[in-house]
């Protein structure tokens, strides 16, 4: 097991959450994304963690943090998406282009 | 007294622009109750006395040698502008001519303009023309004579201008204009290129540099050519004479000064600078041909012509084409005589014509005829006046166009005949307009012509007087060459000449053996002088033609090119804004993208050494 191996599978994981982020046309299922793209970070934080720090675990800590933040705004970002659903009635991102030029 | 007189002599241009200045009070628009004549009046005055002080200081001048003044204008770094003023008896004898001619215009214009309004602005600008040729005769310096050329070039369009309600007056000032300006800017080229060479524009020190000049034959040649394009414009010579044919449009009482003296104020220039002219060969076969030409055409045109004014103008440049012949044969004082004999003859003509269009209306000789019982002071002072201007024994301009026959007898015989055929071409032309107008029958424009009032007859009678007169005032100076050096020869032949055109003449159009109007075998030749060559058509389809086509097209290209670039720019900016704008799509996953995409390369540019690196690893 190398370090090589877990950083190029969280950027995989990195690569496909950026894909659905992009890519999806629902509201939920960017956010869902999003903590792909949280969960490929954290990824990062452990194996870096583990092979280079293993002594203060810095990484961890970092980890720890990044899922509780990561919570809270799951939290606030379901919100919004209620929030807009109950105006406009639906959770299409292609509904969403009322700011543009 | 009579050396105070000499001495102040540089005031003489002062009084008629004392004159100008004060005739501005009875513009219409400023005295609005009470009448422009006292501007009239008071020209007269000081013209009278720039006169009287002419006059005045002439015994203190006469065969002395000249006295100098010099007025401090401008000193900069290296260029010393002083005014030379040169007071001899020559410039005081050309002042005489100048404001006694004045004048007589002056009195005459009394009688001419009675029913107009504009007599400030009139005198206003004939008192402007007075003082600009006095201060030319005064004047010794080529550079102050340029300065003053050129105000008269203003001059002579507003003067032209003068009753600017009337089209044909509006294009004949802008030809007078552009035609005199074209010639003044390459005078003025020869000006600028003349200070270099010679360091100066004193004509006396001009003609001293001249004799011992050792110039570039080319150099030479360009720069006498530019200062005889001047002179050339200035003179209405070939090919820059329509100018003067259209400025007949101007009211008669200027036509008086521009045919007698202002126009000889080019050839005064020309005698000037003879010296500096005579250093190119080219020049003066240049200056032969210019004048030989425009005699040689312009009395050919005169005979064609229906007009009497033109007739007249076109003897003028037929004349001034008899003074360009004399300076390029180098007889400047045949040039000189040639102008004095000529002023006062063309004077009286011009005068004698303007009495008779004053009373009958119309200009066209072929609508006059038989004024000659009705009209006999008119009729005299034409007789003068002719008699005066071509080579007859004893008036002025035999012993003029002799003097000139007789310096060109030994070397140029073949211009001596030119001059024999020019001289019998005007005794043609001026007993041709003699007959029209004052023999067989009246038509109806003349049936009724009363002789003029007398502000009108008196200046003609003095003209014709002064004209008759002239040998003997020419004798008393010692002008006249005495009997034994005469050429006889050229005397008998110059008379000869006369007499067969002034008869040829009368049998034609006195007799009555030829119905009138007289057509040419040739109709085409007839026309062609009649229109003076075409002249304008000429002007339209070369000069005034390729200038017009070329600002059309540089205004074209300043309205689309220049314009049409820098227009391009503001115009690719406001385009850029209007496209790029839909970058802004309003979709929040497009503006993640972008990020993921900025990132992206962003991280492959930072790390490019890295990644080159690894290729190199792989590559192994």
């Amino acid at each position: 097991m190398q370090l090589q191996y877990f950083l190029l599978i969280a950027a995989a994981l990195f690569c496909i959450g950026i894909y659905g982020l992009v890519t999806s046309r629902n509201a939920i299922r960017v956010l869902m994304s999003i903590e792909l793209l949280l969960n490929a970070v954290n990824l990062n934080l452990m194996a870096f963690s583990n092979y280079l720090d293993p002594q203060s675990v810095k990484g961890q800590v970092f980890a720890v943090f990044v899922i509780s933040i990561a919570a809270a705004e799951a939290a606030v970002g379901l919100a919004i998406v209620l929030s807009i659903y109950r105006n406009r009635d639906t959770v299409d991102m292609e509904q969403f282009n009322l700011l543009k030029w | 007294m009579t050396q105070f007189f000499a001495q102040t002599a540089w005031l003489i241009p002062v009084y008629p622009l004392i004159g100008m200045v004060l005739s501005i009070l009875w513009f219409p628009s400023v005295t609005r109750r009470t009448g422009p004549r006292p501007a009239g009046y008071v020209n007269a005055i000081t013209t009278f006395i720039a006169f009287i002080h002419a006059v005045a200081a002439l015994p203190a001048v006469w065969q002395q040698p000249p006295h100098y003044e010099f007025f401090s204008w401008l000193q900069v770094a290296g260029l010393d502008l002083t005014i030379p003023v040169e007071i001899s008896a020559l410039t005081v004898g050309a002042m005489i001519l100048i404001t006694g001619l004045n004048f007589m215009a002056q009195i005459y214009a009394v009688g001419y303009l009675e029913m107009d309004w504009g007599w400030a602005r009139f005198y206003a600008l004939l008192a402007l023309f007075e003082a600009g040729m006095c201060a030319l005769a005064l004047c010794n310096s080529l550079f102050f004579s340029y300065v003053i050329l050129e105000i008269l070039t203003l001059a002579t369009y507003l003067l032209v201008g003068f009753w600017l309600n009337q089209p044909l007056v509006v294009t004949g000032a802008r030809d007078a204009f552009l035609t005199k300006r074209v010639g003044d800017l390459f005078l003025l080229m020869g000006v600028l290129a003349i200070y270099p060479l010679a360091g100066t524009w004193d004509f006396n020190e001009l003609a001293a540099w001249a004799q011992t000049a050792d110039v570039n034959p080319t150099v030479a040649a360009l720069v006498g050519l530019a200062l005889l394009a001047g002179p050339m414009g200035k003179c209405a010579q070939f090919p820059l004479h329509l100018w003067l044919d259209e400025a007949m449009e101007g009211p008669i009482p200027s036509t008086i000064l521009r045919n007698s003296v202002v126009v000889a104020m080019g050839s005064w220039v020309l005698v000037k600078m003879a010296p500096v002219l005579a250093i190119s060969p080219l020049v003066l076969q240049a200056t032969i041909a210019v004048g030989a030409l425009t005699a040689l055409g312009g009395t050919l045109i005169a005979i064609a012509q229906i007009d009497i004014k033109r007739v007249l103008s076109y003897l003028v440049s037929a004349y001034m084409g008899l003074t360009f012949i004399a300076v390029g044969t180098e007889q400047p004082e045949a040039a000189l005589l040639i102008v004095l004999t000529h002023a006062l003859a063309m004077a009286t003509l011009v005068m004698s014509c303007g009495s008779i269009i004053l009373n009958n209306i119309t200009q066209d000789v072929t609508q006059l005829g038989g004024l000659w019982g009705r009209r006999p002071v008119t009729g005299l002072a034409y007789v003068a006046g002719s008699l005066g201007l071509i080579a007859l024994p004893p008036l002025g301009g035999f012993w003029s166009l002799l003097k000139l026959a007789d310096g060109l007898w030994e070397t140029r015989p073949v211009l001596v005949g030119l001059l024999l055929v020019i001289n019998a071409l005007v005794g043609f032309a001026v007993t041709r307009v003699f007959g029209l107008l004052f023999f067989n029958q009246p038509k109806p424009m003349a049936v009724r012509s009363p002789e003029n009032l007398w502000p009108i007859t008196l200046p003609m009678v003095f003209g014709a007087a002064f004209t008759l007169h002239l040998p003997l005032i020419m004798q008393s100076l010692s002008l006249l060459p005495s009997w034994a050096m005469l050429n006889r020869d050229v005397a008998l032949l110059l008379t000869w000449s006369s007499i067969f055109g002034v008869s040829i003449s009368a049998i034609v159009y006195i007799g009555n053996f030829i119905p009138k109007p007289i057509a040419l075998p040739s109709k085409a030749l007839q026309n062609l002088f009649a229109y003076d060559f075409y002249t304008p058509k000429i002007y339209k389809s070369s000069v005034v033609g390729s200038v017009d086509i070329i600002s059309r097209i540089t205004d074209w290209l300043d309205r689309y090119i220049v314009d049409g670039l820098v227009n391009l720019v503001g115009l690719t900016s406001i385009l850029g804004g209007e496209l790029l704008k839909y970058s802004t799509s309003g979709k929040t996953q497009a503006y993640a993208l972008t990020i993921a995409f900025g990132v992206a390369i962003i991280g492959i540019l930072t790390s490019w050494s890295l990644i080159a690196d690894l290729s190199l690893v792989i590559g192994d």
